[in-house]
């Protein structure tokens, strides 16, 4: 569904890569886990598949009879906080090259599944953090995407939204959905994912099927968890992120 | 969904956070509308063309009969009172009792008996105006020209003195507060030159400038949570980003427009200031009300793209306008303004929106007086639209 080859992209007035080389193969109803400290290039790496940005190396191509589609919900709540949550749908709803009754219908559809029916009237500000990370997704979802993107679409949550939030990713996964889930949730990505991509200093340190990369190599021995696994490749020196 | 409709639905949704942005309508509303009233009121004299005398008192320190007489006759006219000493005159001025004093003094006529201008005092209260203070020393002086004449005509001999004698001395020499003045645009419309006339335009075209604050608010609001990039995930180009903000904020315009005109026609002379007459040439209002508009709505996105916070936006917008706005002469009338000041006046934006707003608001205009300006106004509008796509478009693609 997805392709990445070889990707690379360096920021303007920079000097280093913020992605180098970057390999990354998505297909119907996988969900691939995308971790890496911060400035990792995670970000950076989703706005390229998304077309916010052009490498300067490599290409990423979007496989199947008719193009994919594609939508992103992002870390921030990318919405006003000034308008009520089913006017936020009905503005992003509205921004859709589709018809009227198929906007209509779109937002009545991700009110349900996101379950926002009983606070879509009020005004986004007054939401609670969970409320909002529901509605950020559901304003992607009015999209129909055949791939979705998140980028930490848990940050700032209590455990009951998690839990609504990842049981979300997983439904629409089964329905075909390919989705890439960037966060620094081992335990979300270890419920959730089957192939992850880990990222540090633009560079891909490890990836492929979590399962066989937890089994580790002769010299590193096999994993206690994803942690152990983040940690051995990534070091634990702190990092000062300056663009992600 | 065209590019137009995204537009357009962008339009309806900045119009909805205006309504919920009690603050951003306080200063696009109530600010200009308070200007207006204030400066209706606080410019109310200044443009009538025959301006009042000043309340007068006189100290007569000659003890001629012709000073006696010359008083009596000014009072008798004029009104005003005489009073004992110079003392008394600048007691009678603090009190407000007079605005204006007559000092006469001890050998005001020369050995021919002709008066000497130049001994007479006048003493002004610190509140009269400056017009009023000039019609009183123009008066003044023909009245002494009149005593001059008359003094001359007599030692003419006896037949110049039996003319002149049968005439009063404004026959001789009328007044010059008889004079009949008439500003062009009486002439033009038959209408009085009022404050308010001015004020409307002139405050008008600041508050639309204002639109910086509500236009940079919601942008930067949009660039900094990631909305902008997120609209352009949902394939919206910013040749509608850009579209939508200035079909919503140039409705806003026209609604502050309608809002000032009701100001300006109902509750100022409610109030007890003058009218504003609202029989203007439309057509050519139309085009400098939509000139206008494109200019304060590009002009608000310019800055608004290329600024980083709020805070910044609204030091920087709200500077320039108060900034533009005094060179334009909008808190100063530009005759007010020395030639040079003048000339530089005539090239800024709110400069260009007032000639042609008070073209139309003060006479009869037309194309020469309108259409350079109204082109002025939207090739700056064009300008920092163009000025604007560059950073709107990056800031679409990277939050």
């Amino acid at each position: 569904m997805l392709s990445a080859e070889n990707i690379s992209y360096r920021y303007p007035k920079q000097s280093g890569f913020a992605l180098e080389g970057v390999d990354l193969a998505l297909s119907a109803g996988q969900t691939l886990g995308l971790l890496g400290p911060n400035g990792s290039g995670k970000s950076t790496l989703i706005k390229i598949l998304i077309g916010l940005r052009s490498p300067q190396a490599g290409s990423v191509r979007l496989l199947g009879d008719k193009p994919p589609v594609i939508a992103w919900v992002p870390q921030d709540y990318a919405f006003y906080p000034q308008l009520t949550c089913r006017e936020n749908l009905q503005f992003f709803a509205s921004m859709l090259r589709v018809s009227a009754a198929e906007r209509a219908l779109r937002v009545r559809r991700v009110e349900q599944s996101c379950m926002l029916q009983e606070f879509a009237d009020r005004l986004a500000r007054r939401c609670s953090g969970g409320e909002r990370r529901r509605v950020n997704m559901a304003i992607a979802l009015l999209q129909q995407p055949d791939i979705l993107l998140l980028d930490e679409p848990t940050a700032g949550v209590d455990p009951q939204a998690r839990a609504f939030l990842l049981d979300q990713v997983r439904q629409l996964a089964q329905c075909g959905t390919a989705i890439v889930y960037a966060t620094h949730y081992m335990e979300e990505v270890s419920a959730l994912c089957h192939q992850i991509l880990l990222l540090d200093h633009g560079k891909v340190l490890a990836s492929g099927d979590l399962q066989a990369l937890l089994r580790g190599s002769e010299a590193t021995g096999a994993f206690e968890n994803l942690e152990a696994l983040f940690m051995h490749h990534t070091k634990r020196s702190l990092r000062d992120s300056t663009r992600t | 969904m065209s590019t137009f409709m995204q537009a357009f639905n962008i339009a309806i949704k900045e119009w909805r956070l205006l309504l919920r942005n009690p603050h951003g309508l306080t200063v696009l509303f109530l600010m200009p509308a308070a200007f207006i009233l204030v400066m209706s009121f606080a410019l109310k004299n200044t443009l009538v063309a025959s301006i009042e005398l000043p309340a007068t008192g006189w100290v007569i320190e000659d003890t001629g009969r012709v000073a006696a007489q010359w008083t009596e006759d000014w009072i008798g006219r004029n009104g005003g009172v005489r009073l004992a000493s110079r003392a008394q005159l600048q007691e009678a001025l603090r009190a407000r009792q007079v605005q204006a004093g007559v000092i006469v003094p001890s050998q005001w006529l020369d050995e021919q008996g002709k008066p000497r201008a130049d001994h007479v005092e006048l003493w002004f209260s610190n509140h009269v105006q400056p017009a009023a203070a000039n019609r009183l020393r123009a008066e003044l002086s023909y009245s002494m020209l009149q005593v001059q004449m008359k003094v001359a005509a007599a030692a003419a001999g006896p037949f110049a003195s039996i003319l002149l004698g049968s005439s009063s001395s404004t026959e001789l020499l009328p007044a010059s507060g008889t004079l009949k003045i008439r500003y062009l645009y009486e002439i033009e419309s038959g209408r009085k030159m009022t404050a308010v006339q001015q004020s409307v335009p002139a405050w008008l075209i600041f508050g639309m400038f204002f639109v910086v604050i509500p236009i940079a608010g919601v942008l930067i609001q949009e660039r900094g949570d990631g909305t902008l990039t997120r609209l352009a995930t949902f394939g919206v180009s910013p040749a509608a980003v850009l579209g939508g903000k200035l079909l919503a904020f140039m409705a806003l315009n026209w609604t502050q427009l309608f809002f000032m005109l009701l100001v300006g026609r109902w509750l100022v002379p409610w109030l007890g200031g003058d009218t504003l007459y609202l029989d203007l040439p439309v057509g050519w209002f139309l085009v400098m009300a939509l000139a206008t508009s494109a200019a304060a709505v590009g002009l608000a996105l310019l800055i608004a793209a290329y600024t980083r916070n709020f805070d910044h936006a609204a030091a920087l917008g709200g500077g320039a306008n108060v900034v533009l706005g005094a060179l334009a002469g909008i808190m100063v009338p530009r005759p007010l303004m020395p030639p040079g000041m003048q000339v530089i006046s005539e090239w800024s934006p709110m400069g260009w929106a007032l000639d042609g707003m008070q073209a139309v608001f003060l006479g009869a205009p037309d194309a020469a007086q309108i259409v350079p300006k109204a082109s002025l106004l939207v090739a700056f509008a064009l300008l920092c639209l163009l000025l604007s796509w560059r950073p709107i478009r990056y800031q679409g693609r990277a939050d």
